[in-house]
């Protein structure tokens, strides 16, 4: 009994009275046959004023950054990061400390709930015991191929147990998407690293060991595939340790939070950046000599500088910079990837690195490391892919859609359709932890333990040398009524019987866990290593996570990455309209911080503005069409149209306009609801040829509506841009 | 007969003489003003969240910014090196004298500016008075519904309306690195903690430390040529150093 | 007018026209003696008027506005936290402080009339000195109130006072804060005491006309004041004393209140000469209230004419003159100090001052302070025309608040730290503001209705040291010596 009930359970029992079945039931899974293994060696027991460390993974992105979560009475108190994660090496962006107020929002979802009707309010609890068979009666009274799980972003454990019940089953395979992977064109970067080296990978960019990093459109600072891990390379390319300080140059229309780190800031008009990338590669063989590459043939970099709005001899100048240095690497990403040549950007800035002869080189590309448990790169859906998954929605192919981990109708732009494509869909199931858009419009919302409530793994896809596979274990009891996802489809699995239950043949989610792990027990280069399973788990939860100690990043085959024609077009725009459209990542919210208050009080980086959505508009721009800052405007897309407070930017083209994405919610707690707009509203149906969206591939126009918002910014609007002064210019 | 010996008198050592005790090295070319010190801050020391009026009203409780400012027109628009501004920690701050109640004062032990929250009446004139303007005052008692309470930090004090806050340096965690150096019956290490902001920081651009160790990293990067103190001209001895970058 | 026939009857009769003893008479209170029976019988008559309707309009709405100005408003703050205010980062300070320092301005002028005039001898202080008394010490309550009124914890407010306390802590001297609380402290006990002190006399003369409630109140107040010989020394040292002894903590009080902001190491706070400048302003608001105070006496109360005459205005208006040129000179030379200092910070923020969102403030404190004064106090006509007089009066203490208004809040929107500046918008300052003035005005009007307002003693004093005498065809009046 000792074994199975920490103290805390015991308590809990003991405060709420052993009689309470529900709560029997309800005991979480720190109450089950394993022990939650504290960080160090320290008891699981909490004392008066001693605080407890427990190592687990962090949920806030897809990441994967390892976290020591500080707890203190059986509370979680703060998180740190794990130092002995190679990934994050004891570090946290802002959304990883500000997890605790996802764990302790007021705004969760308690139970589970069955709703009376679709996106209202109205909804009647449920107990686990109903919740487990609507599921199984789901999986059961369908056919297989019309039961479909969407899922976030994360390669964890949830997905292999979902994709193995699926390959069991003859379901669809589980796809994962997230708007982080959308805006970051995931897909693309694959491609472009298939198409080039033959392996659909990730790639993985040294930053930290390079000389000169041109990038183009990468805001590899703020969310771009693992932010923490980057930025410590961003660190290490400008401390001048062992070598001189890096130079960082980035391509863009909108100066990003990564743009304003940069030493040289250009501005080129959106669409060029694949022309720009050929004609400074060109100019870069040139300087560097013999034979020019095939990939570089065929570019006028005159034509390039006209296009692109950047000076010849700025041009000739980042050449030179770029072919003077031993260590130069170039990066694609961001928006230069959303638009409709975004496979050509990408080709032509990795084929950049080529002129510097990097790949596998320390300072250069690579493709990532695989994570422990894994044998190919798991690619989270593209855009397009959702586009299709929506259609069959739309034809009534599928029955019954589990959602776990992503919030498509906030996620997803809104011309892809998935709210009308839900009503044909019989049933929805949404594992939401907290009321979001897409639980609203659920059946069912059988709630997952937040993350820190959770056990699990997740498999690190890029930024560590090392391969990485994090660990999770609940830091604290659950606080609510809820039920890991894995546990009620285990569950509901054995009452589905048949091909289901021998699919998941497991006692309960730990058990599923032990099984993909153990795996691991017998590698000799592990940072863990033990004779017998409990052991190794218990090791493997205390240090959060397994990883290997040797370098595993793989080098590219570049053979003949110049020796290829690849495409100088010029992008092509959707929509009418006089400005560029731009939409980012806010760097603090993300897709999902919005209900956290302290992220939503976090000023963003670049315009310091708090708890709302802003477009930022060159001010000279601004100014001929009469606009001010806080002016409300009208932003109109072919595919719709939104209305938003300007930031008057001084560092964005004045043929450009950007809206961050992160706010818009019409669900999702009181923090996110009903605050600021959704910029994938403005966004259509276009997809670049490795089909992701090419969300900056739009053009749209800008209505005065005569209305005003004041922003609330963190900055000092005298003391900044002297406004109100007296000394406007 | 009193000697002046005899007399209790805090002594403020100027210039070269003087020496903190613990302080701070902001590397300004490699913080990338992602606001993870500001939210681990806040976690760590109990921020309130104001909203959205009140953070626009320079209200926000933030004890650590991120300043940054703009240079030269577009095209050649440049972001200016981040800038983290928190309490200084100041050896000859001007918050101090002005406080009626005695409840902004000097720590001899750890040469730190102290807030002293419930002797505190909220006069203000510290945050009038501090020229770094790194104090936020408790304007409302501000809303934390539940369950959010159960993340505050036991180690410090909420504070309610009407009271003065700011950084403290993460003071808890230096008391908690003495308490258990002490019962080890060691001197604490460098580098065996940090303040949360450094802790967080994904581009280690902020060192704290020790800086009457000559030997302790932060002493050892203060060192560096380029280091500059805010406002030294004011006579303050502030104890945070800051490279511009570049 | 009321007393004009007696008057009359009384005057000596049939000299020389022109500058002639009837002329001099009827401008100066001094040499229209009346006999002191009758003085007393006008100023209690005055006092005693039943308050017409107007007066109850006018004390209810006041007191409305008081109790929502002031005490819900008060409330509301102390029970949610300065947030409904509009001070904020930059601006910690704010109307509040404002307030205190107009107040504070305000009660100077009464211990200036009443105790260097009375030092100096100024024969014409004699009909007001207590009416000027009273604006001290009303004056520092509401002072007093928009102090408190700005602190976050206000129930701690005891905690800034030197008593022995468990916490084992005495304020902190260094502050220039607590030498304020205790300046004003001092200030107002002081005051009132100097208030009161003058004040026996005519609560005696009261004691023996009254009855009811009244007689007791004045019984007490007069402390068994029966005006013998003895009694009246004794008196006349005490006052003597304290006219003297409150010069200086006047001054004292207003340089304190100025290193409250000269002592912060603040561009343009930190100044040398904000403590005489204070001093001058202070006079300056003083003055223009004290007048404007004078003239609502003179217009609505009973006899209230034949006391104050436009030869008071006039004498006042002169002063104000004066001072607003004494203010004039220190603003200037505030304003080179620091513009030759050459700080950045300072020159910033005197530009910010001028050209700023609100300069206008700026350029209507000179307006006000400066060129309306100077424009009309120099026509002694105009000087003796109590409503004009009377409007320059609330003319100068607008510029004279707008003053404060940018000493405190506009200066604290400009800083070092260019990326916290930010303007202030008043919140509930607003009605406590308003309040404050309300309850300064009803405690005046209860005060009319309960103390004398007139030292009749004071006047009959002097009346009787006044003599018109005749050399040859001139008159000419000779003062005595008093005592």
């Amino acid at each position: 009994m000792s074994e199975k009930f920490s103290r805390r359970d015991f308590l809990k029992l003991a405060g709420v009275g052993a009689a309470t079945s529900a709560i029997l039931t309800g005991c979480g899974p720190a109450s089950r046959y394993v022990k939650r293994e504290p960080y160090m060696q320290m008891p699981e027991y909490n004392y008066n004023g001693q605080s407890t460390y427990y190592a687990t993974t962090c949920r806030e992105c897809a990441a994967g950054c390892g976290l020591i979560v500080r707890t203190v009475q059986g509370r979680a108190i703060k998180t740190e990061g794990n130092a002995g994660n190679p990934l994050n090496l004891g570090k946290t962006c802002a959304r990883g400390q500000a997890t605790l107020h996802g764990l302790y929002n007021p705004d969760r979802v308690q139970e589970p709930l069955k709703r009376s009707a679709r996106g209202g309010d109205s909804t009647q609890a449920m107990d686990w015991d109903a919740a487990i068979q609507v599921v199984a009666d789901a999986l059961k009274n369908n056919k297989p191929e019309e039961i479909a799980f969407l899922m976030g972003m994360a390669p964890d454990h949830l997905f292999d147990l979902v994709s193995d019940l699926a390959k069991a089953t003859g379901m669809n395979a589980p796809l994962r998407f997230g708007a982080l992977g959308m805006f970051e064109a995931r897909a693309t970067l694959s491609k472009a690293a298939e198409n080039l080296f033959g392996e659909a990978s990730l790639p993985f960019f040294d930053v930290g060991g390079a000389q000169v990093v041109f990038s183009f459109g990468a805001n590899f600072l703020e969310t771009w595939l693992s932010p923490v891990s980057y930025t410590r390379g961003f660190a290490g390319l400008r401390e001048a340790k062992t070598k001189m300080r890096g130079k960082f140059v980035q391509f863009e229309s909108r100066m990003s939070q990564t743009g304003g780190k940069a030493d040289e800031w250009i501005p080129l008009r959106p669409g060029t950046e694949a022309l720009v990338a050929l004609a400074i590669g060109k100019l870069a063989s040139e300087i560097r000599g013999g034979a020019m590459p095939r990939a570089f043939e065929n570019v006028d970099p005159i034509d390039a500088a006209s296009k692109s709005g950047i000076k010849l001899e700025t041009l000739e100048h980042l050449a030179g910079m770029f072919a003077g240095s031993n260590g130069a690497l170039a990066i694609p990403g961001g928006p230069a990837l959303g638009q409709s040549n975004g496979l050509a950007v990408a080709e032509a800035v990795l084929a950049l690195n080529a002129i510097s002869d990097n790949f596998g080189k320390p300072g250069g590309v690579y493709l990532s490391a695989l994570a422990p448990n894994q044998s190919e790169y798991q690619r989270p859906a593209s855009a397009q892919e959702m586009q299709e998954f929506v259609q069959k929605m739309a034809d009534g192919k599928i029955k019954v859609l589990f959602v776990h981990g992503v919030n498509p109708l906030f996620e997803l732009p809104t011309a892809l359709g998935f709210g009308g494509a839900s009503k044909s869909v019989s049933q929805i199931i949404s594992f939401a932890t907290f009321p979001d858009e897409t639980a609203r419009e659920a059946d069912y919302v059988f709630p997952d333990h937040h993350g820190l409530e959770s056990w699990g793994y997740q498999r690190v896809a890029t930024g560590s040398a090392q391969p990485v596979l994090s660990g999770a274990q609940p830091v604290v009891s659950p606080y609510y009524n809820t039920r890991a996802t894995a546990d009620v489809l285990i569950a509901a699995a054995q009452l589905a019987g048949g091909s289901f239950a021998s699919a998941l043949p497991f006692k309960d989610e730990v058990e599923f866990l032990h099984g993909k792990v153990s795996a691991l027990m017998g590698e000799v280069d592990g940072s863990i290593s033990a004779p017998d399973l409990p052991t190794f788990m218990a090791y493997f939860q205390q240090h959060g996570g397994y990883w290997r100690n040797s370098d595993e990043r793989v080098a590219p085959k570049a053979g003949d990455a110049l020796n290829r024609e690849i495409s100088a077009e010029v992008a092509e725009f959707a929509g009418e309209g006089e400005f560029f459209f731009v939409p980012f990542v806010s760097p603090t919210l993300a897709e999902a911080g919005a209900n956290k208050p302290w992220l939503q009080e976090l000023p963003d980086p670049t315009t310091t503005v708090m708890w709302n959505t802003w477009v930022e508009m060159n001010p000279e721009t601004a100014h001929e069409l009469g606009i001010e800052n806080d002016d409300v405007v009208r932003i109109v897309s072919e595919a719709g149209e939104l209305e938003v407070p300007v930031y008057l930017y001084p560092a964005i083209r004045p043929d450009t306009i950007a809206i961050p994405f992160g706010q818009g919610h019409t669900a999702y707690g009181r923090y996110a609801e009903n605050r600021g707009v959704n910029p994938a509203d403005l966004l259509g149906q276009h997809f670049n040829e490795a089909g992701d969206l090419a969300f900056a591939g739009m053009k749209v126009k800008v209505e005065k509506t005569g209305a005003k918002k004041p922003l609330s910014r963190l900055e000092s609007m005298m003391g900044v841009y002297g406004i109100g002064l007296g000394e406007e210019h | 007969m009193a000697t002046l010996s005899d007399l209790k008198i805090s002594e403020v050592k100027l210039g070269e003489e003087h020496t903190g005790k613990w302080g701070m090295v902001i590397d300004q070319d490699i913080c990338t003003g992602c606001q993870a010190c500001v939210a681990a801050c806040a976690m760590e020391n109990n921020l309130s969240f104001v909203g959205e009026e009140d953070s626009g009203y320079g209200r926000s409780m933030h004890w650590i910014r991120i300043e940054r400012f703009w240079e030269g027109e577009y095209p050649e628009v440049k972001m200016t090196p981040n800038q983290p501004m928190m309490c200084q920690q100041c050896g000859s701050a001007t918050c101090e004298p002005v406080c009626p109640a005695f409840a902004t004062v000097h720590s001899q032990a750890e040469q730190l500016n102290l807030q002293v929250y419930n002797r505190c009446v909220g006069t203000r004139y510290c945050a009038n008075n501090c020229p770094y303007q790194v104090r936020s005052f408790n304007w409302r008692d501000y809303e934390r519904p539940e369950p959010l309470p159960n993340q505050l930090n036991p180690d410090v004090t909420v504070r309610r309306r009407g009271v003065m806050e700011k950084c403290t340096f993460c003071i808890q965690r230096i008391h908690k690195a003495q308490d258990k150096a002490k019962s080890e019956g060691r001197e604490v290490v460098d580098g065996e903690f940090t303040t949360a902001c450094a802790q967080a920081c994904p581009a280690n651009a902020i060192t704290f430390g020790r800086v009457d160790d000559p030997e302790s990293m932060v002493s050892q990067l203060a060192k560096r040529s380029h280091g500059v103190k805010h406002l030294e001209e004011l006579g303050t001895l502030p104890n945070v150093t800051y490279f511009k970058g570049g | 007018m009321a007393y004009d026939k007696k008057h009359s009857e009384h005057a000596p009769s049939g000299q020389h026209g022109g500058h002639s003893e009837e002329y001099l008479r009827e401008k100066h209170l001094m040499l229209d003696p009346l006999p002191r029976g009758q003085m007393n019988d006008m100023v209690m008559e005055s006092m005693l008027a039943k308050p017409t309707w107007k007066f109850w309009v006018v004390a209810s709405l006041l007191a409305a506005i008081v109790a929502y100005g002031l005490f819900y408003s008060w409330g509301r703050m102390i029970a949610e936290g300065l947030g409904i205010a509009g001070v904020n980062r930059p601006s910690y300070w704010g109307i509040f402080l404002v307030n205190t320092v107009f107040w504070i301005g305000i009660s100077h002028a009464g211990t200036f009339i009443s105790a260097i005039l009375r030092v100096f001898r100024a024969e014409f202080r004699r009909p007001f000195t207590r009416a000027a008394e009273l604006m001290t010490t009303f004056g520092l309550v509401q002072a007093g109130f928009s102090i408190f009124m700005h602190m976050g914890r206000v129930w701690l407010a005891y905690w800034l006072m030197p008593y022995p306390n468990q916490r084992m802590i005495w304020p902190n001297l260094h502050s220039p804060l607590t030498w304020d609380l205790l300046a004003i402290t001092t200030y107002l006990l002081s005051s009132t005491m100097y208030l009161f002190l003058p004040l026996i006399p005519d609560v005696a003369m009261a004691r023996d006309r009254s009855t009811g409630w009244r007689k007791t109140f004045y019984k007490t107040l007069a402390l068994g004041f029966r005006g013998t010989e003895g009694e009246w020394t004794h008196l006349r040292n005490a006052m003597n004393i304290f006219a003297f002894a409150i010069i200086p903590v006047m001054f004292s009080v207003h340089t304190i209140v100025s290193w409250d902001f000269a002592a912060a190491t603040r561009p343009g706070w930190s100044s040398t000469i904000f403590g005489p400048y204070f001093i001058v302003g202070a006079l300056h608001s003083g003055m223009g209230a004290a007048i404007a105070v004078l003239a609502v006496i003179r217009a609505t109360m009973k006899h209230m004419d034949y006391f104050i005459r436009g030869e008071h205005f006039d004498a006042i208006g002169k002063l104000m003159l004066i001072i607003s040129m004494a203010w004039a000179y220190f603003f200037f030379n505030d304003y080179m100090v620091q513009w030759y200092g050459g700080d950045v910070w300072t020159k910033q923020l005197l530009h910010f001052h001028e050209a700023g969102p609100m300069g206008w403030m700026w350029f209507a404190m000179l307006i006000c302070n400066i060129v309306i004064p100077w424009a009309i106090l120099w026509n002694p006509k105009w000087r003796a025309t109590p409503w004009l007089v009377a409007t320059v009066g609330i003319i100068i203490n607008v510029g004279m608040w707008f003053e404060r208004y940018i000493i405190v809040p506009i200066s604290l929107s400009i800083n070092r730290m260019p990326f916290t500046w930010r303007l202030y918008q008043p919140g509930v300052e607003i009605p406590l503001g308003i309040g404050t003035l309300a309850f300064f005005i009803l405690l005046y009007m209860i005060a009319s209705k309960i103390i004398p307002l007139i030292p009749v003693w004071e006047v009959q004093e002097g009346q009787m040291a006044h003599e018109l005498k005749k050399f040859g065809r001139e008159t000419v009046v000779s003062v005595s010596e008093l005592e």
